[in-house]
């Protein structure tokens, strides 16, 4: 009973990296557990206020206690009885399926009790982060990190901490694969997909901008040292450039004239929505200082001021269009290999963010 | 006065110099021929309401190439009506909404900052520039 739970409260993240291993013990404890007539103990230790699970659990605790004895005592006469045989093996048929059926509904709400547990880790994290970088201020409220009382943007955090994963997943194969020998149809479609889900993620944050544009922006979805790069809303289609120039083999003096005209575009359309931002940023706080000094009421300054931030939501959808657009254009120069060659180091390159962040983090935190 | 429209016509290879600078000011008070003639007579237009941001965007990233557009804007009061002639015009493949800010390159219409950025990055954006006459080099 002790030992079961105990694969319940794993150590941080476990369940993210090892599903499968995890998904085995689970299903050793599940056996275990109804064998007892103990299953509701590990529930209520990771989802107290599920209900519907816990109206199973006291199905199987009768089924299991009352059941099981009454069956045993008539195991010396059934053997001589087939009708009775019969009606045994329907029985135990029966009560397979059940149990399937049970652990199949049980593993479901491991499942669930999974991701939640995930979100609240990533929730847990970013509130440290932003008492660590905001302190207690008075404004936390007002910078409008809301997105505990935001569904899209809660969803949107999942839907990311689940992108990030399959990134994970996708680097490993792409690295794997790279090393050894594998055809170019196979590493087309490796690649094909991994250029796919950078797509999925343009997509999750145009959702997320609909829901909660400053969200985005702030980039407090992702670590600290990524943030640091942070060009409306994500990266700068220019810095992918500069990150996977150096890992090409050979190019040819096509591709290093068609490489060299795609750096310049993104350049020069970086500095067309930099310069676009800029001229937002003027007219708001045009639009928020216009009226009188000392007039009382705000409402007609922050209508207006309402009116220019929806363009907003455009800009981090036109710079993510650019992000698009620049890969896609990427993968037209290069060849497939190149282009394997070139989503493993951008893929790398952001992976090592992600560890720079966390070891800064713990670093900054020892002296105290 | 309600409802002016005003068309900074910067860059026009037909006009002299001095009427290239000077911001146009034209009615469209019941004449749809007025919008027509300007998105006609200027090799590259960006239309799309005052001030608007993605507008600015547009003409900037055109300027970096070279081609110094004329701009259109559009008062809000306006707008419906100025977007029901523009839709009477140049649209490639017949009629169709016409969403601002809006481009039109040799008189008809382009796309918008999505279009335009696309084929900016995927190098197709210069040569249909240099075809229109909008770029020399």
């Amino acid at each position: 009973m002790n030992s079961t739970s105990t694969h319940f409260v794993p150590p941080r993240r476990v369940g993210i990296y090892e599903p499968v291993h995890q998904f085995g013990m689970w299903g050793e404890s599940f056996k275990s557990n109804i064998s007892n007539g103990t299953m509701n103990t590990p529930n209520h230790i990771i989802i107290p206020n599920n209900q519907k699970l816990d109206n199973n659990v006291s199905e199987d605790t009768s089924h299991g206690t009352a059941g099981t004895p009454h069956m045993f005592d008539q195991e010396a006469s059934t053997s001589r009885h087939p009708d009775k045989i019969q009606r045994r093996l329907a029985q135990n048929r029966e009560a397979a399926r059940k149990s399937r059926l049970r652990k199949k509904a049980y593993v479901q709400q491991l499942e669930t009790s999974r991701l939640k547990l995930i979100q609240l880790e990533q929730e847990l994290d970013r509130a440290r982060q932003q008492g660590f970088y905001v302190g207690n201020g008075i404004d936390t409220n007002s910078l409008g990190f809301s997105e505990t009382m935001n569904p899209g943007i809660a969803a949107f955090e999942m839907e990311y901490g689940h992108w990030v994963e399959e990134q994970n997943r996708q680097i490993c194969e792409l690295r794997t694969v790279l090393h050894g020998h594998i055809n170019d149809i196979e590493l087309r479609s490796l690649v094909e997909n991994a250029m796919k889900h950078y797509f999925e993620l343009f997509r999750m944050k145009s959702s997320a901008a609909k829901a909660d544009v400053f969200f985005v922006m702030s980039g407090m979805w992702r670590t600290s040292a990524e943030r640091f790069f942070l060009w409306i809303g994500g990266f700068r289609p220019s810095d992918l450039l500069k990150v996977l120039l150096p890992h090409f083999d050979v190019l040819t003096d096509q591709q290093l004239l068609d490489v060299c005209n795609l750096k310049q575009s993104c350049q020069q359309a970086e500095d067309a929505l930099t310069q676009g931002m800029e001229k937002l940023q003027h007219t708001l706080a045009d639009c928020v200082a216009a009226g009188q000094l000392g007039e009382g009421s705000y409402i007609p300054q922050v209508n207006s001021a309402m009116d220019r931030l929806e363009a907003l939501v455009s800009f981090v959808n036109q710079a993510d269009h650019l992000r698009h657009e620049t890969l896609q254009q990427m993968y037209r120069i290069l060849t497939t290999r190149q282009a394997a060659r070139g989503l493993l180091a951008l893929g790398e390159y952001f992976q090592r963010l992600r560890a720079l962040s966390s070891s800064w983090a713990t670093r900054h935190r020892e002296p105290t | 006065m309600q409802g002016t429209i005003s068309c900074a016509r910067n860059y026009n290879m037909t006009t002299t110099v001095g009427e290239s600078l000077r911001p146009l000011s034209l009615k469209t008070q019941g004449n749809g021929e007025r919008v027509r003639m300007v998105v006609e007579e200027n090799a590259v237009i960006v239309i799309g309401r005052r001030g608007c941001c993605m507008c600015h965007v547009v003409r900037r990233l055109l300027l970096g190439l070279g081609v110094n557009p004329a701009v259109l804007e559009i008062d809000e009061e306006r707008e419906d009506e100025v977007l029901s002639e523009l839709e009477n015009i140049g649209v490639q493949g017949g009629g169709g909404t016409v969403k601002l800010p809006a481009v039109y390159v040799g008189g008809r219409l382009f796309g918008g900052l999505d279009r335009v950025m696309a084929t900016h990055i995927s190098g197709e954006l210069v040569p249909i520039l240099k075809e229109v006459g909008a770029l020399w080099l």
